[in-house]
């Protein structure tokens, strides 16, 4: 595939804005309708707290049809002075592309890593588009630990609401956190920064038409940066606020690129994880405080019933991979709302033998991770059930707690990984 | 005495000579069916190692191949199964070559209509062979996404899924094999737009209402079922 920059319109802009110091990009696929607010944010964040630097707004698209990208051409601050009483008379410099390569979110951030690379950007960011809740001082919170502090990577840290982010809380974050060691609470929050050199190293690598091309490169960033020992810390930006997901949006899709890219850096990076015992924090920034978040409505029922079809229905893929004893507790769950219950050991199992299954390619790859769905949605009835009456500081013990017995069982995927 | 040579000793002289005419061709026989034999052993071993050499069973793995196998009961690698096939090809053809050398023609006629059967007869297992391992993939991405979906008949679906795609493949062998070719695709299309025609029946009496249902929240919109966001 060429590089963006080759195209003509691109490498005109380029040859305009020659280089940079700092790039926010931003991917989008039909946001029209939130992404305005997320311009206005980063422009009010490059006029507040880097007046005196060149600063570039990069929107990646995938094809929008509803005036997303007229959008962002045409917003703009008009009166700065009730942000800043300072402010900087260049206007922001924008480019808006549509970006090439498969659909996804991991094309159009390759988008902005090249162009990032063509303007020779010390610090870069990236932000969702559907974000409600940005604020200016979040491009302060993700680019300032990189220029100021020469941090290579800022991920995320959010309050969200407690059935916000399920496959961070219950697979992504534990699984990250025993694996490389590093604390990095939202491996997969969407909000990054990065300084120019890993936006670099990133385009070096060739995996732009496997899942880090779609849902897969938010895990697959952050693993890399931390598997290849560039400096990671994480920022908190307050609370994460977006439009509900494109209801479109196939879950099993979703988990299956996730978790897959999950399982494909575990091969790529199979000698450094089995080196790692136990995890260590990473540097925070940012000034923490309680939010307030809006009700989640769940369907308890209807998620136990997809997991009781499961185990109807996919008991003969799993007892491929599964032993005798988490067949047994799988096919004798009590699926009755008040009894329903998927204790943690037995989920960090499922997932470690998942893993295992996945090296040792004992199904094909695509069936054996969209059979992880049913498993998935058990548990995390399971996990809504325990902490229906919890509060946050409970819900966050009892990651706690998960990513602990995470690290513990580590020993089943070290000795069984071929 | 000339009764005995006649009844006895004038048949087995001729019985004699046809045998000694006939026995250079049997040895020819005997030698080229050992031949096979030694061939089909050798060969089955060069290849078992040659695709050994390029790792053709990691290529198998990546495509599925083998553990649809495994799921059909068989558990030899992929290698061995081909070289196996190799070996077994090369002991029909000469055993069949061999068949010639006897220079019998009942058996010469019989010989050139199987060796002009015979290359019908392998692409239709191939194809049997194929349409299982396809059937069995199909039959599982069907099964897990009706499953994920939530849908209440997925081993249902999976298995018609299995059954239909099986059927087609066993259609085009008996078709390639010239058994009753046209009342094969003529059954085939009958069964199978029959079992289509009833699912249509079923779903349009029995699930109007369903259906109803679905337009209606495609439509004006999927009703909320719960608001999670997964990522």
């Amino acid at each position: 595939m060429n590089s963006i920059v080759l195209r003509k319109e691109i490498q005109r802009k380029i040859d305009q804005i020659k280089e940079a110091y700092i790039l926010v990009g931003i991917p989008s696929y039909n946001n029209a309708r939130t992404i305005g607010h997320v311009v206005k944010a980063v422009q009010a964040g490059f006029a507040k707290y880097f007046p005196d630097r060149k600063a570039v707004l990069v929107n990646s698209d995938g094809g929008s049809t509803d005036g997303t990208v007229e959008a962002v051409q045409n917003t703009g601050i008009e009166d700065y002075q009730s942000i800043v009483f300072t402010y900087r008379t260049e206007p922001v410099l924008k480019i808006a592309t549509p970006y090439q390569g498969i659909p996804g979110k991991g094309s159009a951030f390759r988008t902005i890593f090249e162009i990032a690379e063509a303007l020779s950007v010390k610090a870069c960011a990236v932000v969702d588009s559907d974000l409600r809740s940005i604020t200016p001082e979040w491009i302060e919170l993700l680019l300032k630990p990189i220029v100021e502090e020469n941090f290579d990577y800022v991920a995320p840290l959010y309050h969200r609401h407690k059935y916000d982010g399920t496959i961070t809380n219950n697979v992504i974050y534990p699984l990250t956190r025993s694996l490389y060691g590093k604390r990095v609470r939202q491996p997969i929050g969407g909000d990054f920064g990065f300084s120019g050199r890993l936006a670099n190293f990133y385009l070096t690598k060739d995996v732009w038409e496997t899942d880090v091309a779609k849902y897969g490169i938010d895990i697959w960033m952050t693993t890399t940066a931390i598997a290849n020992d560039f400096k990671v810390c994480q920022s908190f930006l307050g609370a994460k606020i977006h439009d509900p997901k494109d209801p479109g949006a196939d879950l099993s899709a979703m988990l299956n690129q996730v978790v897959g890219a999950a399982f494909d850096l575990l091969e790529t990076y199979t000698d450094i994880w089995k080196g790692v015992n136990g995890s260590e924090a990473v540097p925070t920034f940012g000034f923490q405080y309680a939010v307030g978040l809006d009700p989640i409505t769940v369907n308890l029922d209807r998620m136990i019933e997809r997991f009781r079809l499961g185990v109807k229905e996919l008991s003969d893929i799993w007892k491929e991979i599964f032993p005798k004893e988490i067949m047994d507790f799988l096919r004798g769950v009590d699926t009755a709302r008040d009894k329903f219950y998927i204790p943690d050991e037995i989920w960090v199992e499922i997932i470690y033998l998942f893993a295992l299954a996945f090296n040792k390619k004992a199904l094909n790859r695509i069936h054996l991770l969209k059979s992880l769905t049913p498993l998935y949605i058990g548990r995390i009835a399971s996990f809504v059930i325990e902490t229906w009456n919890s509060d946050a500081a409970e819900v966050e013990s009892k990651i706690e707690k998960l990513c602990v017995i995470f690290e513990d069982k580590k020993p089943l995927l070290i000795k069984n990984w071929l | 005495m000339n009764i005995f040579q006649r009844v006895i000793i004038e048949p087995f002289e001729r019985f004699f000579e046809k045998t000694l005419l006939i026995l250079p061709n049997f040895l020819t026989f005997i030698l080229i069916l050992m031949m096979a034999i030694v061939f089909g052993m050798a060969l089955k071993w060069i290849f078992s190692k040659f695709f050994k050499i390029i790792s053709i069973d990691t290529f198998f793995e990546r495509l599925g191949t083998v553990e649809l196998l495994r799921k059909g009961g068989i558990k030899d690698p992929v290698s061995a199964l081909l070289a196996k096939l190799i070996g077994w090809i090369v002991f029909i053809i000469f055993a069949i070559l061999s068949l010639g050398a006897l220079e019998t023609t009942a058996v010469e006629k019989l010989l050139e209509k199987f060796l002009l059967y015979l290359p019908n007869v392998f692409v239709a297992l191939l194809i049997l062979l194929f349409g299982y391992l396809l059937s069995n993939f199909f039959g599982r991405a069907a099964l897990i996404a009706s499953v994920n979906a939530g849908i209440k008949v997925s081993g249902l679906i999976g298995k018609a899924v299995t059954l239909t795609v099986f059927m087609l493949s066993a259609t085009m062998a008996l078709e390639q094999m010239g058994i009753g070719s046209e009342t094969v695709v003529i059954a085939f299309a009958i069964v199978f737009g029959g079992i289509v025609f009833s699912f249509s029946l079923a779903f349009g009496l029995g699930g109007k209402d369903i259906a109803k249902d679905y337009l209606v929240k495609k439509i004006k919109g999927e009703e909320k079922n719960d608001d999670i966001s997964h990522l």
